[in-house]
């Protein structure tokens, strides 16, 4: 991970509710978050729904940009004061010509991946404490390091159904 | 001017703005009230401003963009009367004034912090409509503007002038702050 976080050229300060990206735009950027924490969401008819987060020691990009060179309909959303590295997509495409790297960046894409199916079986589990408890066991620092409102929209409840399901 | 290119630059502008507005949340109610002379706008009333404007121009610019039957072009050419208007909201390097329309001064009104997040809700809206903005014709789309229904501006120019607007009045929000910094240091000198 160090090695990619040296790629960054520029550090982003970012207060409570700033937007990193915003839907629409074509940010191609790879972000390493260095500390606070940003949420991922869409908004549909004005309704938000986040799909992921990203806290400390995290890397955090617009996947459809970054791997589509496409504007993307996402938003990135600081969650409190937070600072993020950028490192730019030609830097890290720089960065993949040699052999070794292409295997970490493998590595990281695999588990992005096992990553994805585990948030699809979330998203499909229809039993909202199975989905809490799932997350819970899989990701115990979400819950140190996020709002629980935003967990509570993640898992797709309310906020009321979250503390319930904590307490019990 | 390429459409995607103008589109992708109007949006981050529309962030940073809307990241703007994100950081006046942080100051209390006395700064955001505050006034240089009784004539002059404090920030939430420079924040309402831009409201009323939003009030007029994002519902027009959905309907338009709703019923409109053109299709997106890779370039955009600004209308004389649109280039004009836009560039003439944008702030001079020393603010120079201009008149508002009496139905757009908040002067006075009661207004609290509220008014920030219907700001704010009102720049998702905004990018939102921007990010539509690919699928129809910016030059064909045209736009009736707050002055006359009988004036109308391209939707391309329409969207540069509602931004650039924004633009100068949050030069003018930077301006209240520091001259409102200005006036606390002298007060407490004096108290010293």
């Amino acid at each position: 991970m160090r090695e990619i976080i040296e790629l960054s050229d520029k550090t982003i300060f970012l207060e409570r509710n700033e937007f990193l990206k915003v839907a629409g735009s074509m940010d191609t950027n790879i972000y390493y978050v260095e500390s606070g924490a940003l949420r991922v969401f869409v908004l549909d008819e004005f309704e938000e729904q986040t799909i992921r987060f990203g806290y400390r020691q995290n890397l955090i990009s617009s996947l459809d940009s970054f791997l589509g060179n496409r504007p993307s309909g996402l938003y990135i959303q600081a969650l409190k004061k937070t600072v993020v590295k950028r490192i730019r997509k030609e830097s890290f495409d720089n960065f993949l010509r040699e052999e070794g790297n292409r295997v970490l960046y493998t590595n990281i894409l695999e588990t992005l991946v096992l990553q994805q199916m585990e948030r699809e079986v979330d998203i499909l589990t229809s039993s909202p404490r199975e989905r809490y408890q799932r997350v819970l066991k899989r990701s115990p620092q979400l819950f140190q390091e996020i709002p629980h409102r935003y967990i509570a929209n993640y898992l797709r409840m309310t906020p009321e159904t979250l503390s319930r399901l904590k307490k019990t | 001017m390429q459409t995607e290119q103008l589109i992708q630059s109007l949006i981050e502008e529309v962030r940073q703005i809307t990241n703007k507005a994100e950081r006046l949340r942080s100051l209390d109610y006395g700064d955001l009230t505050w006034r240089q002379a009784p004539e002059s706008w404090n920030i939430l009333e420079c924040i309402e401003h831009l409201n009323l404007y939003g009030n007029f121009y994002l519902p027009e610019i959905e309907r338009s963009i709703l019923i409109s039957r053109s299709k997106p072009e890779n370039e955009f050419h600004s209308g004389f009367l649109g280039a004009y208007f836009a560039k003439s909201m944008l702030p001079k390097n020393k603010l120079n004034k201009m008149k508002t329309f009496k139905d757009k001064n908040p002067l006075n009104k009661r207004l609290d912090k509220t008014a920030i997040d219907r700001f704010v809700e009102q720049q998702l809206r905004l990018i939102h409509l921007l990010s539509q903005a690919g699928s129809v014709s910016l030059n064909k789309v045209k736009i009736k503007t707050s002055i006359s229904g009988l004036i109308k501006l391209k939707l391309g120019d329409t969207y540069q002038f509602l931004i650039n607007h924004m633009l100068r009045h949050f030069r003018q929000i930077e301006k209240i702050q520091t001259t409102l910094k200005k006036t606390e240091t002298r007060r407490n000198l004096h108290v010293l």
